[in-house]
């Protein structure tokens, strides 16, 4: 049941540009090191011995943002295509359950945040070899920063899902965004609790593998809640 | 009998108000049920708890001698449905609408096909929906509801911006589906020549309760006509008919005789004249099945 929603939610989301979103997301993150690499090479060289660490951490001060901006966009167009016509009446009678349901759209958003990691990893990659930044690639440290901001997002998008769901007008879910991509920006000022300090996998104890863990942790938990709360409301 | 549709004491309130209240629906097996009530007299909430969108807050609904709280999606295999305005996904095409409800209900491809001829939509199968007109996003609602053919099909004002032709269309298609299918359809609307020339069974709602419920035929023998009798003194007339055992009602111009056969009204003029009464007209009054609806809602808003 739940192979056949999610292939469904696939089909509903043709023609609506979320793929190239996908792609554009991360693309727009490494671009912004190719400027900043572009224009002062020599000096970024200088910075610290390790250069592809360092290249790499600049890199990931604009992931999160790009990822809280990304659900945002992803969870309420998920709603959205629902919202449109009212689609949900007839979604929900179908011989389907509603936590069913819930579990496809936040499976497809999963998905395609996923896929846009693999790009993260890809582009980053890719243009990383380029800069000649030494011989010694360190492919871990690449592949934790570009999945680990995924899955220390999983709350975020737990909760964007939620809100945007149960919304019958979008402006509060996007707020709610808005805010978030905010918080996500000041990460470094934030306390370690706050869940959209997270994808920048920065904390006390120095090990981004917590952010990870939490963000899986912590996303289940409001996955689950929002999940009971769309099951227990009313289809208008 | 053997009943598809049952519902018990069914009520949804929404705040302090009652949207439906101590509703008992039956609908028999094979039977087109006409579902009638003014704007806003609970009809859609009422089909909204028959699909399981909404939980109603006493009461059961059973489909199939099945109880919806238990068994909601094994009832649903069974049902298909078009609730208020159709639904549907504007950017894509009439066959990637019905894909999307396919690949959920698990049927063969081909069907797709068959319910898009039944509905005449296959000549703009793949054209994007955005660009049709209502009565077409109406007729692939109705596409989509009968794609698994369900044994119960829920209309839910299905005629609702069709042009003639395509009312008249709707309507030979749905009154086929009980012969052909063995489908037993509950279709609502607020329009009662519309249901007069379908349903087999009338539930008319009024106010969220069930104001009368029975066979289309009962329902037209309210329908009966009167004879309306005027004469020099419609008084003294009532009150001797009335003295000679006939039912008749005083109005303000003329005296109406309830009579059941042709004999009984000649009868009653007979003895009228008898009486030297002078007769200066005698008309027939037929009362609509519309008249009676409107009737029976009033004295429901009235009461």
């Amino acid at each position: 049941m739940i192979l056949s929603l999610v292939k469904a939610d696939f089909l509903k989301i043709k023609r609506k540009g979320m793929w190239l979103l996908c792609l554009t997301g991360p693309f727009g993150v490494v671009a912004l090191q190719m400027v900043n690499y572009g224009v002062r090479k020599d000096y970024l060289f200088e910075q610290m011995d390790d250069r592809w660490l360092y290249y790499i951490l600049n890199i990931n001060s604009f992931t999160p943002l790009a990822i809280v901006l990304g659900i945002v966009i992803l969870t309420s167009f998920m709603a959205s295509i629902e919202d449109e016509t009212n689609a949900w009446k007839q979604l929900v009678a179908l011989p389907v359950s509603k936590r069913a349901v819930y579990l496809s759209k936040f499976t497809v958003v999963s998905c395609v945040l996923f896929l846009s990691s693999v790009h993260l990893f890809l582009f980053m990659s890719g243009y990383g070899l380029t800069l000649g930044l030494g011989t010694d690639i360190p492919y871990l440290r690449l592949m934790e920063y570009s999945f680990f901001p995924f899955l220390a997002a999983l709350p975020v998008l737990a909760l964007q899902l939620w809100v945007a769901t149960v919304s019958k007008n979008q402006a509060i879910p996007v707020t709610l965004g808005v805010i978030g991509v905010i918080l996500a920006y000041s990460a470094s000022l934030l306390p370690d609790w706050v869940i959209w300090k997270w994808p920048a996998l920065s904390n006390d104890w120095d090990h981004s593998y917590i952010n990870a863990l939490l963000g899986i942790g912590f996303g289940l938990l409001l996955y689950l809640l929002g999940m009971i709360d769309f099951k227990r409301r009313d289809v208008k | 009998m053997e009943y598809i549709v049952e519902t018990k004491h069914l009520t949804k309130s929404f705040g302090k108000e009652k949207a439906v209240s101590n509703l008992e629906m039956k609908i028999p097996k094979g039977e087109i049920y006409g579902f009638l009530g003014p704007n806003g007299a609970g009809k859609t909430t009422t089909i909204r708890m028959l699909l399981g969108l909404m939980r109603p807050t006493s009461g059961s609904v059973q489909l199939f001698g099945k109880d919806m709280k238990n068994s909601r999606i094994e009832i649903l295999k069974n049902v298909g449905s078009l609730v208020e305005n159709p639904s549907y996904y504007p950017h894509l095409t009439a066959r990637e609408n019905l894909e999307a409800s396919r690949k959920i209900l698990n049927v063969p491809k081909k069907r797709i096909d068959e319910v898009l001829k039944q509905v005449r939509l296959h000549g703009v199968a793949n054209k994007k929906v955005k660009g049709f007109s209502l009565g077409m996003k109406q007729r692939l609602g109705i596409a989509a509801a009968m794609l698994h053919q369900p044994e119960l099909l829920i209309l839910d004002e299905p005629t609702n911006g069709l042009d003639p032709s395509g009312i008249i269309e709707m309507r030979q298609l749905i009154q086929s589906l009980p012969e052909e299918y063995g489908m037993t359809v509950l279709i609502s609307s607020h329009l009662l020549s519309e249901i007069d020339q379908m349903a087999t069974r009338v539930g008319v709602v009024s106010k969220g309760k069930m104001i009368f419920q029975d066979s289309i035929e009962t329902m037209r023998k309210f329908a009966q006509a009167s004879i309306q009798v005027r004469v020099n003194d419609n008084e003294a007339a009532w009150r001797s008919l009335l003295a000679n055992g006939q039912k008749a009602d005083i109005g303000e111009e003329s005296v109406t005789l309830q009579a059941e056969d042709d004999e009984q009204v000649a009868g009653s003029i007979q003895y009228l004249v008898q009486q030297g009464f002078s007769i200066y007209r005698v008309q027939e009054e037929k009362r609509s099945l519309e008249n009676i609806f409107l009737e029976m809602t009033r004295e429901e808003q009235a009461g």
